[in-house]
């Protein structure tokens, strides 16, 4: 029987989860996406046009 | 535009940010008394070095963690209510979602500062990130930590969104000039149009729905810390669930002291937070309850039946050893809680000729339960005899009954006092159960002799400066923007209306 970790696609796994450093670069990518799509978030609700004047002090649908 | 909104609602929620007086003052001056002593014990463990604290090889970890993990836990609540009760469209929710949100992102914060309250040398924090593997769950809660904090933080600002417009467009003449450039920068041009409203409800929407997986796995996360290892008494499938559970009981119980004492602080509040939101969450808080106990009861029943070599000592020192008082007071207090929320529930309004059911009877019930509880844990010499302290235990439990049995009625007529006080002993024993995890195994740890823990003066005050810091967070927080979530608000009270009710 062979042992998993001759496969390649262990050797890769056994690295990514053993190499110092890894969890800073996915740690750092988790962030970094977050606080781009609350930044995007952000500026998307900020720059929203209306042609009409009127504004609301609270949700307009009801 | 904000024009239509209550006048009423402006001059109770928005003036008071602008009024520096002298209970402000007062609770800065006290908080920082409170916050001063810790703090300086800190400076001094920088400088001597963790030897200052009880921790030593084994006992890691001791009352650092615990607040860490208490920390979390009230934490994770906050938000993951506040998101629940916002997709469920319970409109009682309105008054208290921002109380609720900034709980948690200060008590993200607050606990962060454990972990380096926790550090010889918190110069060296970068070195979990820089060495940090894939494989340790001490990564994943860091993960998870910041993750949730930012998206927590998200949260509560999407939320503030139309409120600081608010406050930027009606900030007194006589307000400092910084304050009106902070709300108008915060604000984001802010104009209350239809299509940034309908923005604004999707994005708050969809952090709803993730923030709660997030909020879960932080607290999943961090009972990995311990349940990955192979120390008895940690090694359990189920403290992933078990600490969630703790973790949302013992938020709704910061979150009901939260809003009380914002209730006490402005007045005005009264009329928001009404009884009806302590009736609605205290139903959750009941069943939060009944739920822990269920897991407690699995928790300890396994270990005890099992009697397995390791694991035993760990429980013995709970069930009858050092950590007893802390195991029996904790199981002490959730029953008293309990039984706060749920007697009062069961007797009616009208007076009563059952002497059982009178105050007096309970108050005195009460402080005989005290006296023989601090008997039995004197241990004097002349009450040393197995069949005298047996009967001391039975007297205690008797007397307990009496005293919980006397205060029934009292608390009926009083639904907010009695959930502050069911609240307090529920946060209390968190605090307690987050002990009884942490310390029985660390001094009972595998392969190594047993060892004791004590908590030093340092880390009692440092603890009670932690607190400090999150009230002082809270009153500080609160003197810049409304405590009550005036959009939310309004918007309910257009519901009513346009439903006649």
């Amino acid at each position: 029987m062979n042992f998993p970790l001759e496969q390649p696609l262990f050797q890769f796994f056994y690295w990514l989860v053993n190499t110092p450093g890894v969890g800073a670069a996915v740690v750092g990518l988790l962030v970094g996406t977050a606080v781009t799509i609350f930044a995007l978030t952000l500026r998307w609700i900020a720059s929203a046009k209306s042609a009409e004047q009127e504004s609301y002090p609270y949700p307009p649908q009801h | 535009m904000q024009q239509t909104l209550n006048l009423h609602d402006r001059e109770e929620l928005i003036a008071p940010l602008y009024q520096f007086d002298r209970k402000f003052w007062t609770t800065l001056a006290v908080l920082i008394v409170i916050i001063t002593p810790g703090m300086l014990l800190y400076v001094r463990q920088l400088v001597l070095g963790l030897g200052v604290t009880d921790l030593n090889r084994p006992v890691f970890w001791g009352a650092y963690l615990v607040n860490f993990i208490f920390l979390i836990g009230i934490s994770m609540a906050g938000t993951v209510i506040s998101a629940t009760l916002q997709l469920l469209k319970v409109n009682w929710r309105r008054p208290i979602t921002r109380i609720a949100e900034s709980l948690t992102v200060f008590g993200l914060m607050t606990a962060g500062l454990q972990i380096i309250m926790d550090m010889g040398r918190p110069d060296r924090l970068a070195f979990t990130l820089i060495y940090g593997r894939l494989q340790a769950p001490l990564l994943w809660d860091i993960a998870s930590l910041t993750l949730y904090l930012l998206t927590a933080v998200f949260a509560l600002y999407l939320q503030l969104i139309p409120d600081i417009a608010l406050l930027r467009d009606t900030a007194p003449d006589t307000a400092p000039a910084w304050r009106k450039k902070l709300y108008s920068i915060l604000s984001l041009g802010w104009t209350g149009a239809k299509e940034q409203w309908r923005r604004l409800e999707k994005a708050i929407t969809v952090v709803s729905v993730f923030i709660i997986p997030i909020g879960i796995s932080l607290h999943t996360v961090t009972s990995w810390l311990f349940s990955t290892t192979v120390q008895p008494g940690w090694k359990s499938t189920i403290l992933g669930p078990y600490f969630v559970v703790g973790a949302i009981f013992s938020g709704i119980g910061l979150l009901f002291i939260a809003t009380t004492f914002a209730r006490q602080y402005n007045k005005h509040l009264k009329e928001y937070i009404t009884e009806i939101f302590y009736t609605n969450l205290g139903w959750i808080f009941i069943v939060m309850s009944a739920v822990w106990f269920y897991f407690t009861l699995n928790e300890t029943l396994v270990v005890v039946t099992e009697q397995e070599t390791l694991e035993f000592p760990v429980m013995a020192s709970k069930l009858f050893g050092q950590f007893a008082p802390a195991f029996w007071g904790m199981n002490i207090l959730m029953i008293a809680a309990t039984w706060i929320l749920v007697a009062p529930k069961f007797v009616s309004d009208k007076p009563t000729r059952n002497p059982l059911l009178k105050t007096i009877t309970g108050l005195g019930a009460t402080a005989i339960a005290i006296i023989i509880f601090f008997l039995l844990w004197l241990r004097l010499p002349a009450l040393a005899a197995p069949a005298i302290q047996t009967g001391l235990l039975i007297a205690f439990v008797l007397f307990l009954i009496f005293a919980l049995l006397g205060i029934t009625k009292w608390m009926k007529t009083r639904l907010i006092t009695s959930t502050v006080i069911a609240s307090a002993f529920v946060l209390f024993g968190m605090w307690l159960e987050r002990w009884n995890i942490l310390m029985p195994t660390l001094t009972h740890a595998r392969l190594i002799p047993y060892t004791t823990y004590l908590p030093t003066v340092t880390e009692i005050a440092i603890t009670i400066s932690t607190f400090g810091i999150l009230t002082l967070m809270f009153v500080v927080f609160y003197k810049f923007f409304p405590s009550i979530s005036i959009w939310e608000v309004e918007e309910g009270r257009a519901l009513e209306n346009k439903s006649g009710g």
